[in-house]
């Protein structure tokens, strides 16, 4: 069993190792996230799954379960709402149209429509 | 085994450390912020790992959802102060 949790273990840094490799030789800003977020979660569940098997006690294995799920749920919301974000800011070569860029214009007319109904009803 | 894993983080960690201080944008220094404070949970996994420490199971926990909040905290930043 140690074999098997070294080799867990190995494995998870080498993933880490190679998304911040990506992180540093990726050129621009959507593959760094890309290189920045996959590969460490992975390495992560391998870490953490080569110590449950390394310590066996209740307490590590449930830790280990809470911080993957952890990881699992607040990796992708954050990326996303960093992405999100610099969308705003950086100029992003797109595959197609740009469908965020539409939406925030349909948003903004909306929300104008809106508040002028709710004008015209308070007269 | 547990060596050769904390070498590789530490050089990965020394990756994410330079596109902190050097990416061009913040949106860069964000994500490169994610993941070295990912390496540093990786880390302190191995560590409790290594000497057996319970406590800093726990510790890791805190530093992953402390983590997320920062994050979050940083892109509604941005989002505000850009355009």
């Amino acid at each position: 069993m140690e074999y098997v949790s070294g080799v867990c273990y190995v494995l998870g840094a080498a993933f880490v190792l190679l998304g911040a490799i990506g992180v540093l030789r990726f050129g621009d800003f959507m593959s760094r996230t890309h290189a920045a977020t996959k590969a460490p979660t992975l390495g992560l569940i391998l870490v953490a799954l080569g110590t449950a098997i390394d310590l066996h006690t209740l307490l590590a294995v449930l830790t280990m379960v809470l911080v993957v799920l952890a990881q699992l749920f607040t990796t992708p919301v954050g990326t996303h709402m960093v992405a999100r974000a610099a969308h705003g800011e950086l100029d992003i070569d797109l595959d197609g149209d740009d469908e965020l860029a539409r939406d925030k214009l349909l948003w903004a007319a909306e929300a104008e429509a809106d508040a002028a109904g709710e004008s015209s009803t308070r007269e | 085994m547990i060596n050769v894993a904390l070498v590789m983080l530490s050089l990965a960690a020394c990756a994410f450390m330079y596109r902190l201080l050097r990416g061009p944008t913040l949106p860069d220094r964000v994500i490169a912020l994610d993941g070295l404070l990912a390496t540093i949970v990786i880390g302190a996994i191995l560590a409790a790992a290594s000497s057996a420490a319970p406590l800093l199971l726990s510790t890791v926990l805190v530093v992953a959802v402390a983590g997320f909040v920062g994050t979050s905290a940083l892109a509604r930043f941005i989002e505000r102060r850009g355009g």
